[in-house]
């Protein structure tokens, strides 16, 4: 409303009294003062003076003009209350002492102390106390008093202010000799400098880093004091809080003078962190405007920091990036800043992130940070291959095309960018450095494409490039072997036991086609020469440990069994006993020999076994067959038997169920002996957690999947912790595995983006352990193992355009 | 948090550099009486010690902080003598 407007309507309000009623202003105004309405209360008391004169009228309106006289004052408005006080005193003479004192206050928040000076010289008792109280409130530099003409040289209180003030400059200028606040223990309690004395004590004390004192000697500052509107700041910069958010520019410059940047730093990022994890944008927006010229003069690999920690804390907190980039310093296609991002992206955008780490690379290069050759190169574009999901359906899904066939075509067009391909990413890593890791990366790329010729290609082409390296040889050996090429795979096995005889893959290698030539003898009913190749392999190192030596018993029984030798065949029978030491395990293992080598051997009765022999047996058959990567069938009945005296196994007989189950295809089994494992609290419990989770993920149960992936989350941090890669990458294979539910329920919730995973703390690690623990009842899993699932197609989701990142660095003005 | 700059170096610097650094750096900060600044120099050292980590960390650091905090420690503490005028500037501003 307009300001005229505004005093029209208050006058309107404050209409002369007229007729009966007159008698009942003066409550009224009274009540207007009361409320604080100082303004309509003088209007109100002017009418009632001009219509009722008399002394009441008369006190009434120079008690309305003094409440108006304090509230400008109050505002700040101290020449405006002055003519006031001028204007009172000139009509109401009586009453000029009421008004002299507010006076005062004006003319010494004015600056003008000398009237007030004067008075004081000659005030008597209960008037210089008023006078004083004046003083100690208004003023704020007390070297206006040292150098006051109108008091003379020898007054105290110009004594006084002299110390104080020469203390003032003293203890802001440089550290203070010892005694040299000395002068101000003349200062008396009472004094109206006694609040200067506690505040430079202080500031003495902040200097001496001696904040307990600094606190002590704030707290004696009374509130209505001249120095105390310095107590918040100096509380503030001694790390205490009650410093308006909102300060004033002087306030600001101080402590930013004073503390350097750290005050300020630590507000904007507390700030900051508060308004993140409220995911209040404008309020992060501004921390972060307040946080960058201090981080624009920091040295480099600091700015870095910042920038990289504010860029991952924003998406973590699934904050749109656009303004945010925007705001950051850029200088066009900055390539540490597109690096930076790229890594924040690459936690939830695989594809963004790879379309950043493109335009990295065309900057790096062409600022000459990074030559196109060389481990540098090399070591990127690897990266960037690794960003791409393991699963190749997944890889569809996310670029949204139909097929690996699709996906070319819209390279090659074009349509999309050509970092897509990985096979391609992959080769130019090979033409920049062709390390042993992007063989391995082709290797593994082309089996996951479903592509075993390229990949065996791949490996040959790895084996040439490096033939120092077991590696390529060994997943030849293995790829003969499946393809029953043994000879072959014999051949192989030649060229690794050159490089490395004693390596435990090469002997393991060497042990399993030894067997599979034995076994294809028997096959083939050449019993003779299958005695032969075991009796070569008894030889092995590998034939005197864990149970091996009762698979060969077993395999050289079947061979003698087959020849007719019924005489060599009882004792050898006699030895199988006795080495498995289990009828469960030797019954497996007959069992096993006798459907994969199509020969007649003793059925399995393991009705006669006890409990104990049950578990063992199995345990050590899954283990045993798990190592020869040997089919394992076990009955039904046994495995029932199995499965209701978990109770009597020992943890390592429970960790082989658990992967012996999943192995086999039964993961009631690995479902039930994690749950046993866990109820042990073993120090290895993450590998019951990851056994669980592994066999939730293939239930039907409602809360499967849930439950699963809660599993699994807490086996790999766990595992982490522990340094078990082998369990840890495990775990993050099947939680790639499960659907992303969390993706669909974003999108029925209207989330555009993601949620984000956040770390597990102890207590929610302690709750999922527990949880599972008391589940003790197995959920229905498919009777047969089903292929695995097609991921289901995922709900858009927001994507960064790739062009905002050209445009954002166009926004900028160049600086290099 | 800059391993360069716990261990004084530049990043330019070699395996025996980082090596030289790292010893110098224990001396002035052996484990028994500054646990803390020891852990500081050992997690320097780990990032830096060989090419390859070196390397990892030009192309693909730093981490970025789990607490953006921990920011405030590139600040040092810092009491500076600024003279009256800071300090009275801020008595005589008009109230608001």
């Amino acid at each position: 409303m307009p300001k005229h407007k505004k005093q029209h309507r208050t006058g309107q309000r404050a209409q002369p009294p007229s007729g009966p009623g007159r008698e009942a202003w003066p409550s009224r105004i009274e009540s207007l003062l009361a409320r604080g309405k100082s303004r309509d209360a003088v209007e109100a008391a002017k009418h009632y003076l001009k219509h009722t004169p008399g002394p009441e009228a008369e006190a009434l309106a120079v008690k309305a003009y003094a409440a108006r006289i304090e509230a400008l004052q109050a505002s700040g408005l101290h020449r405006e209350a002055q003519a006031i006080g001028a204007l009172v005193c000139e009509r109401f003479p009586a009453h000029q002492g009421q008004v002299a004192v507010l006076m005062r206050q004006s003319e010494v928040a004015a600056g003008n102390f000398d009237a007030l000076l004067v008075e004081l010289a000659t005030a008597d008792t209960p008037r210089r106390r008023e006078l004083e109280a004046v003083l100690a409130r208004g003023l704020t530099d007390p070297a206006v008093l040292a150098e006051s003409p109108v008091l003379p040289a020898d007054h105290p209180l110009k004594r006084m202010a002299r110390a104080v003030s020469d203390a003032f400059s003293a203890v802001t200028t440089g550290p203070l000799p010892a005694g040299a606040l000395a002068s101000l223990g003349a200062i008396p309690r009472h004094s109206l400098l006694a609040p200067w004395k506690l505040l430079i004590r202080a500031m003495d004390a902040f200097y001496r880093h001696d904040d307990a004192a600094v606190l002590a000697n704030l707290s004696g500052i009374p509130a209505d004091s001249g120095p105390a509107r310095l107590v918040p700041v100096l509380r503030r910069l001694v790390g205490e809080n009650g410093l308006p958010a909102e300060r004033s520019p002087a306030v600001t410059a101080l402590i930013e003078h004073v503390s350097g940047h750290r005050t300020v730093a630590r507000t904007q990022l507390s700030q900051l962190s508060q308004a993140l994890a409220a995911h209040d944008e404008r309020k992060a927006l501004a921390a972060v405007q307040a946080l960058l010229p201090l981080f624009r003069a920091a040295p480099i690999a600091l700015r870095r920091t910042f920038l990289i920690s504010v860029l991952h804390h924003w998406h973590r907190q699934g904050l749109s990036p656009e303004r945010l980039l925007r705001l950051l310093p850029s200088v066009k296609h900055d390539p540490d800043m597109l690096r930076l991002t790229a890594l924040t992206l690459e936690r939830g955008e695989w594809d963004t992130a790879l379309a950043m780490w493109d335009g990295y690379l065309t900057a790096a290069t062409a600022t000459g940070l990074l030559s196109t050759t060389g481990p540098e190169m090399a070591r990127v574009l690897l990266h960037m291959a690794n960003l791409f999901p393991a699963d190749p359906e997944a890889v569809l899904e996310t670029l949204e095309v139909d097929s690996e066939q699709q996906l070319r075509r819209l390279i090659r067009t074009g349509q999309l960018p050509a970092c897509f391909d990985r096979a391609a990413l992959l080769e130019r890593v090979r033409v920049a450095d062709s390390v042993p890791q992007v063989y391995r990366a082709l290797v593994a790329h082309y089996d996951q494409w479903g592509d075993p010729k390229r990949a065996e290609a791949e490996a040959e082409a790895w084996r040439r490039a490096h033939p120092q390296d077991l590696e390529p040889l060994l997943y030849l050996i293995r790829v003969a072997e499946r393809r029953g090429a043994i000879r072959k795979a014999l051949a192989l096995l030649a060229d690794a036991e050159a490089l490395g005889r004693v390596h435990p893959e090469v002997r393991q290698s060497r042990f399993r086609l030894l067997l599979a030539g034995a076994e294809r003898r028997i096959k083939e009913g050449k019993p003779a020469l299958a005695l032969d190749d075991l009796e070569q392999l008894a030889h092995e190192p590998r034939a005197s440990e864990g149970d091996y030596p009762a698979y060969l018993l077993a395999l050289r029984w079947i061979a003698v069994q087959q020849r007719g030798d019924t005489a060599v065949a009882a004792p050898l029978e006699q030895a199988l006993t006795a080495t498995a030491a289990n009828p469960v395990l030797q019954g497996l293992i007959l069992e096993a020999l006798g459907t994969s080598l199509k020969v007649q051997v003793p059925p399995l009765s393991a009705a006669a076994a006890t409990p104990g022999q049950v578990i063992d047996g199995l345990a050590r058959a899954c283990a045993l067959f798990r190592a020869l990567d040997r089919p394992l069938t076990v009955p039904a009945a046994l495995l029932k038997r199995a499965e209701q005296h978990l109770d009597s196994a020992s943890a390592a007989q429970l960790h082989a169920l658990c992967t012996g189950g999943l192995w086999m295809g039964r993961p009631s089994l690995a479902y039930q002996a994690a749950g046993r494992g866990l109820a042990l609290s073993d120090p290895l419990a993450y590998r019951f957690l990851l056994a669980r989770g592994q066999a939730l993920s293939a239930s039907r149960a409602v809360d499967g999947e849930e439950r699963a992936r809660a599993c699994l989350r807490v086996a790999r941090e766990l595992a982490s912790r522990a340094r078990d890669m082998d369990a840890v990458r495990a775990a993050s294979a099947a939680l790639d595995n499960l659907p992303e539910w969390a993706m669909f329920n974003a999108l029925l919730t209207g989330m555009l983006s993601p949620p984000t995973e956040t770390a597990l703390t102890q207590a929610e690690i302690a709750h999922i352990i527990e949880h599972e623990r008391q589940s003790r009842r197995t959920p229905q899993f498919p009777a047969t193992s089903t292929p695995r699932k097609r991921r289901r197609s995922k709900p858009r989701r927001h994507r960064l355009p790739r062009e905002l990142f050209e445009d954002i660095f166009a926004f900028f003005p160049f600086e290099d | 948090m800059d391993p360069f700059a716990v261990l004084g170096l530049e990043e330019t610097a070699d395996d025996e550099a980082v090596r030289a650094a790292y010893m110098r750096a224990l001396r002035a900060s052996p484990p028994d009486r500054d646990p803390e600044g020891f852990r500081r120099i050992r997690e320097a050292y780990e990032a830096l010690r060989d090419t390859e980590s070196r390397l990892a960390l030009r192309l693909f650091g730093p981490p970025p902080l789990a607490n953006l905090e921990e920011l405030l420690d590139a600040f040092p503490e810092e009491r500076r003598y600024v003279g009256p005028g800071p300090w009275l500037n801020v008595l005589r501003e008009p109230r608001r």
